[in-house]
């Protein structure tokens, strides 16, 4: 049997799921990049100022005129490679850094007591006083990312790994004289990578919640760049008012996102689970 | 949202910080309860050590001269020079920081750059109404979280738990200032059930004179009643706002626990003695209380400070508002204050918890 459900046929019928949030990530993304829009999404109209949904326009204008349809597109440009950029060099830096930790030694144990009491903040405060303090730049927010989703990969992996260095095959290559490296590399690597990719993904949702969390505050965004964050904040005065759409829109793509994001964390999960029975 | 979410994940990949560090072992040894509390209480020093180290390098990270960034493009010269004194520009690294260390021992967090107040005093002033936001939506989260997910679990893989299995996907994959912002747009906007959010009394209202701080205690102190009402009025939206946030996360918890419990021996046994269908579900709770009251410790740790965005939402005026405002204006005594106050309490939080787990649990020991 091979490892993993994907080489079967049935394949799309069998993982609905995970299928479903890809094709809505990357459809997402694909279409902030490439999807033609119907007005300019930096460039607002002065004549179509607070309109609610329409043919003219689908997502309705916000009170200065942008087209929200546009600027929601536009948008995942630079929210979702954001959100997964910032999760994927996380797990680059916390996978080895998790599996080093699983060699009992003083360093490993220092890594851990550091992480205990940097786990004691709320971590979205920390994120907008990192990015705030180091001068508001897009890159800090990124930075913001990593420093929030590194510790948990550390922690995840120590978690796993631990657990099957018990393992005989471990003690095997131990009596072979394998180096520390080679354990941790060549044997325990492969053994985690299904429970990698699951958190890869649940870290990518939570970015994207923290990367709308930052902008809907004003944090690292430059003004006419849109940003789903920025624009919640937009409308969310004109929600008083009863002007919806101007927030709503923009809030329902992060919501579709982040919803597609954790549900290819539970499809993978629950095909790694399979495959490991 | 986002801080639950973090809290949320983190406890998935790892209970609590502290929980990791718990073994089922052999019943405890008398005198072993104490050992604990000493264990712990000791440690809290050293990681307050890394806080306040880590507060004070936030600031040697600014990049450039950080006097420039936080006087503004207006500041004079003076202004720049007295802040560049404040902050201890003009003395060498070693010797700021170990004043900043021996400042924050002695309980003292400096000056505000900006309302000149003392940061101390700002910490308690705010601290009681994010404490009573807190525990307030804390409260009503619980309640809602764990019927539903009692309920999921006790029918778990029948109808009622793949309804609450996709609401609670759904509900933990909105930003929690959109939660906030619709039930602004139907219960005010809309329905004019509630008031608009601006705040925690109205304009016709007038504030007690603050004895404990906490809005809602003063107000009965001093036996305001309408202004009781109001200000329950005033915290209906934030409160539901946090607590349809984290209900999601209590509901998912109680949900595996209480379904994995259900199918444990001891629910067998519980049935097989012939016990109603309420008493079993009862045990299978008991089984599930820990994880659930480590959920509750992470959201209390992450939500006093971590509710920021939605105190501000709301006009709250707590710590959380507070702390935001000075992250965002670079006002930098107080953005330490508020990292180590936040800090501290989370501590204390998980100290309580680790204490109530090892309390109620006699397997539990810690190593």
């Amino acid at each position: 049997m091979s490892s993993l459900a994907l080489s079967r046929p049935g394949i799309v019928r069998r993982n609905l799921g995970l299928w479903l949030g890809l094709a809505i990530v990357f459809g997402l993304l694909l279409a902030g990049f490439f999807l033609p829009l119907p007005y300019d999404p930096i460039k607002p109209d002065a004549n179509a100022v607070l309109e609610p949904p329409s043919a003219a326009h689908w997502f309705g204008t916000d009170n200065l005129g942008f087209d929200v349809f546009s600027r929601v597109i536009a948008a995942a440009q630079r929210d979702l490679p954001l959100a997964l950029g910032g999760a994927l060099v996380a797990a680059l830096i916390g996978v080895p850094l998790g599996l080093a930790t699983t060699l009992k030694n003083r360093a490993s144990n220092l890594i851990m007591r550091g992480l205990d009491a940097f786990q004691a903040f709320p971590l979205l405060v920390l994120a907008i006083a990192l990015v705030t303090l180091t001068g508001n730049r897009l890159e800090m927010v990124v930075l913001a990312i990593i420093v929030i989703q590194t510790p948990r990969f550390v922690r995840l992996i120590r978690a796993e790994g631990l657990a099957i260095r018990e393992s005989r095959f471990i003690e095997a290559a131990e009596a072979m004289g394998a180096s520390p490296a080679r354990i941790l590399f060549v044997h325990l690597l492969p053994n985690v990578s299904g429970v990698v990719m699951v958190q890869l993904s649940i870290a990518a949702a939570n970015a994207l919640t923290v990367v709308a969390a930052l902008s809907f505050l004003g944090i690292g965004v430059s003004p006419p760049t849109p940003s789903w964050g920025v624009m919640i904040q937009g409308g969310a005065r004109l929600m008083t008012s009863g002007e919806w759409w101007v927030s709503l829109f923009p809030g329902l793509a992060v919501f579709l996102a982040v919803m597609s994001l954790n549900l290819i964390a539970d499809e993978l999960d629950i095909i790694f689970e399979r495959s490991s029975r | 949202m986002a801080n639950v979410v973090q809290a949320n994940s983190d406890a998935q990949s790892s209970p609590a910080p502290v929980a990791a560090q718990q073994r089922v072992a052999k019943p405890s040894r008398s005198g072993g309860f104490l050992r604990l509390v000493a264990r712990r209480l000791l440690l809290i020093p050293i990681s307050m050590f890394f806080v306040i180290t880590f507060s004070y390098f936030l600031v040697e990270m600014m990049p450039g001269d950080p006097a420039l960034a936080i006087a503004g493009t207006t500041a004079s010269e003076r202004e720049v020079t007295i802040i560049r004194q404040q902050l201890g520009l003009d003395r060498p690294f070693d010797e700021r920081y170990a004043s900043f260390i021996a400042g924050v021992v002695q309980g003292d967090f400096g000056i505000s750059f900006f309302d000149g107040q003392s940061v101390r005093e700002s910490i308690f002033r705010f601290l009681p109404a994010s404490l009573e936001l807190m525990v307030l939506s804390l409260s009503l989260a619980a309640l809602i979280g764990i019927s539903i997910g009692a309920m999921a679990g006790y029918f778990r893989r029948r109808a009622p738990d793949s309804i609450a299995r996709i609401g609670i996907t759904a509900l933990q994959a909105v930003p929690e200032f959109l939660i906030g912002l619709l039930l602004i747009f139907t219960v005010f906007y809309l329905w004019r059930l509630a008031p608009p959010p601006v705040g925690r009394l109205g304009l016709s209202d007038s504030y007690p004179d603050p004895v404990t701080r906490f809005l809602f205690i003063d107000l009965i102190i001093a036996g305001d009643w309408d202004g009781l009402v109001s200000a329950l009025h005033r915290a209906l939206l934030p409160v539901l706002t946090l607590a349809i946030g984290t209900a999601a996360y209590f509901a998912k918890v109680s949900r595996t626990t209480i379904g994995a419990a259900m199918e444990s021996r001891q629910v067998q046994f519980a049935r097989a003695c012939g016990l109603s269908e309420f008493m079993v579900l009862r045990y299978a709770l008991l089984q599930a209380r820990t994880p659930i009251l480590t959920y509750a410790a992470i959201l209390i740790g992450t939500l006093v400070g971590g509710a920021s965005i939605i105190e501000t939402m709301f006009a709250w005026q707590g710590l959380g508002q507070w702390g935001l405002a000075s992250i965002i204006a670079l006002d930098v005594p107080a953005i330490q204050g508020f990292i180590i106050a936040t800090g501290l309490f989370s501590m204390l939080v998980y100290l309580a918890l680790d204490l109530l787990v090892a309390a109620l649990d006699p397997r539990v020991t810690h190593e």
